[in-house]
């Protein structure tokens, strides 16, 4: 038994939630799952500006930090909690990518580890609820994150008509209400001229979207290097409409390409 | 001259971040503001999108009322294209915003609240969330099952807990199955034993005593959504209304009464009378009277006076709106539409190159107005947000609160009251800081 083990066993984990520029969606995720109430019980919540009102820094052995960071102040903040947190995860796209707000013309947004070393992420916006929980059953054995390496399409449910040539011509970003409603539509977006960014996208999150009939947008990250690069790379394999290429809401989504400060 | 000396503290117990700026002046306090420290431009980053992406977008705004952000935006989608959603979608609207009511009530009252007003009107200090789930171990339980009432329904009819994906213009991709809406039934009467436990528990714990009167509103206007007189958060004519006047209009004749300018915080009325605004449960309250209700007569009848002048009230009438709203919620499950199948309307061509959506979220007044071009880009987007509309009240209230403390109190223990008093409207940061 090693000292962390040996830790668990008679102390309960020291926890800090923070949140700094986001919605605050991953945090009303986490009071939804149907582990938190035992995450409650197994740690010790310190620190949690949403419900406790504890003002200074102390020590703690996880740290979950939701949001972007787009102040200078916030970057001496996740550098003081790195300091004083035995392990930090960024929690959500914001915090693990860069999020939502870098489709902003005038903003950016950079994910935690532009500015400190993460010891995981738990991706999405928000975090499925099944990686969530598994992911914070996790921390709770002292167990990294485990994420998975494949994309949406291996567990995707439209993959049989996947034309792996991408000869479509990509026209839409979203299909018809019509087409979203019909029972019958089981062929892969791609090759209904959908765009769907599941072939670069992590999959974790059963598929959710995609099984109600909208394509993937990304949230989750890659499973391998920048989400940015990698949806660069898979669009221009494609045969993209004007509309599709000249539109500005792809590409930034959920992250923009990072610049090291 | 005396130089200005400028305190900020960052609010606790509040969903997102805000500060509580005190300028002080000698020993005088000078100004105090319950500071939104960072605007995230959402406005900016509407300009230029395609309106059909437009509500995957704004439900990023906030994770408390992404629900309300979504569907608020659909309302001004569909209002451009001049469609319809079928009746089915409007029933699983409603049960959304009513999941999103639920958990956003709940969450507020019992984390953010009810310590305050233990400390307030009860003289008992709670320090951490462990004393507090300790306080009631069944109230504790009560919480925590409501909890997963409003984001089970939101999962159930919307595909997952935060940020919907069901939702998009022209209605609701979802026939929820018999067995989905059983599983609901059941625990909304669940939920409904469980409200009336705390509405019972709020009046045996402080119904007897006077809230102080330092929490007591001033003369205000309320602002709030009303459907033909009655309580309606989907659909209805806007309502500004004070003890003398009312103003009954329609959200297309909004900027005849008030306007906002675009990545600027607030919102500017015109009818300058120099009276506060507020929505929220208190507006909703005085606007559609729920108090008049018989349903509901037992429990108004056993609060004390003194309570609904003051903005603690907001606590006692968010329990009864979920309480109100479980109800409404076991209606709507059963209507027959529910589980029949509908075919959604195509957004088709543009009929208009405008819409306004409307409605009220949790915290009061929701609405979005889009501008596009005829490529169905937006050029322009407002959004008005509650706390937007909440916060030169609360910046007005605790001024006053702040001096008559800080006559016998050092200023860190002024800080700590006034927190108090900003959560007693329970501002949404992430909403205002859109």
């Amino acid at each position: 038994m090693n000292y962390y083990q040996w830790r668990l066993k008679i102390i309960k984990l020291k926890i800090l939630i923070i949140s700094i520029t986001s919605c605050s969606g991953c945090i009303s995720t986490l009071f939804s799952l149907d582990i938190f109430p035992q995450f409650l019980e197994k740690t010790e919540i310190s620190y949690f500006p949403f419900i406790t009102d504890e003002g200074k820094l102390g020590s703690y052995d996880i740290a979950l930090i939701e949001g972007c960071i787009t102040q200078d102040f916030q970057i001496q903040l996740i550098q003081e909690i790195r300091r004083a947190a035995r392990k930090v995860y960024s929690l959500g796209s914001c915090a693990a990518l860069g999020g939502i707000i870098n489709l902003s013309k005038k903003k950016k947004g950079d994910p935690l580890s532009n500015y400190i070393e993460v010891d995981g992420i738990i991706p999405g916006c928000p975090p499925p609820s099944n990686l969530f929980g598994n992911c914070l059953m996790n921390l709770l054995e002292n167990k990294m994150i485990k994420l998975s390496n494949k994309n949406q399409c291996y567990s995707c449910p439209l993959r049989e008509g996947l034309d792996y040539e991408f000869k479509s011509n990509i026209t839409k970003l979203i299909p018809n209400n019509r087409e979203i409603n019909s029972a019958q539509n089981l062929k892969c977006f791609l090759s209904q001229g959908v765009l769907c960014l599941g072939p670069v996208t992590r999959e974790g999150c059963d598929n959710k979207c995609i099984n109600r009939g909208i394509p993937c947008d990304g949230c989750l990250g890659s499973p391998t290097k920048s989400l940015f690069s990698n949806i660069c790379n898979f669009l221009s394999l494609l045969n993209l409409s004007d509309e599709v290429k000249t539109y500005d809401g792809i590409f930034y989504r959920y992250s923009k390409p990072s610049i090291k400060r | 001259m005396t130089k200005l000396q400028k305190i900020v503290e960052p609010c606790k117990r509040v969903d997102g971040n805000g500060n509580i700026k005190i300028l002080l002046k000698g020993e005088e306090i000078n100004h105090v503001e319950f500071e939104i420290p960072e605007v995230r431009g959402f406005e900016n980053i509407l300009n230029n999108k395609k309106v059909y992406d437009i509500p995957r977008i704004v439900s990023r705004i906030c994770g408390l009322c992404h629900a309300s952000q979504t569907i608020v935006s659909n309302k001004a989608i569909e209002d451009i294209y001049g469609i319809n959603p079928p009746s089915q979608s409007i029933i699983l609207r409603r049960i959304l915003l009513i999941g999103e009511l639920i958990k956003s009530h709940i969450m507020h009252y019992f984390f953010q609240s009810f310590p305050d007003l233990l400390k307030i009107i009860k003289f008992q200090e709670i320090s951490n969330p462990y004393e507090l789930m300790q306080f009631d171990p069944q109230l504790t339980s009560n919480v925590f099952d409501l909890i997963k009432l409003g984001s089970e329904i939101d999962r159930v009819f919307g595909g997952r807990y935060v940020h919907l994906i069901n939702c998009i213009s022209g209605g609701v991709i979802y026939t929820p199955s018999q067995i989905n809406i059983n599983l609901i039934r059941k625990l909304l009467q669940k939920g409904s034993n469980h409200a009336k436990y705390l509405i019972e528990n709020f009046i045996k714990l402080f119904s007897n005593k006077n809230p102080p009167s330092s929490f007591d509103l001033p003369k205000i206007n309320y602002l709030g959504l009303s459907n033909k007189g009655s309580y309606d958060r989907y659909k209805g004519n806007v309502i500004i209304k004070n003890n003398e006047n009312q103003f009954n209009f329609s959200e297309k004749d909004y900027q005849k009464y008030f306007n906002k300018d675009i990545g600027v915080f607030g919102i500017s009325f015109h009818q300058n009378n120099n009276i506060e605004l507020i929505t929220g449960p208190i507006a909703r309250e005085k606007i559609n009277g729920i108090s008049a209700s018989e349903k509901f007569a037992n429990y108004f009848n056993k609060i004390n006076e003194n309570w609904k002048e003051s903005i603690l009230y907001q606590n006692f009438l968010e329990l009864i709106e979920i309480n109100d709203e479980i109800h409404q919620c076991l209606k709507l499950l059963d209507e027959n539409s529910l589980n029949e199948r509908f075919e959604l309307p195509n957004l088709g061509e543009i009929q208009k190159l405008e819409g306004i959506g409307i409605l009220e979220a949790p915290r009061g007044l929701l609405m979005h107005h889009y501008k596009i071009d005829h490529n169905e880009s937006v050029i322009q987007a407002k959004l008005f947000i509650a706390t937007e509309i909440n916060i030169p009240l609360i910046n007005f209230m605790t001024l006053k609160y702040a001096r008559d403390l800080h006559k016998n109190e050092a200023i860190d223990k002024v800080k700590k009251k006034i927190m108090q008093m900003i959560r007693a409207f329970d501002p949404c940061i992430s909403c205002a800081s859109h």
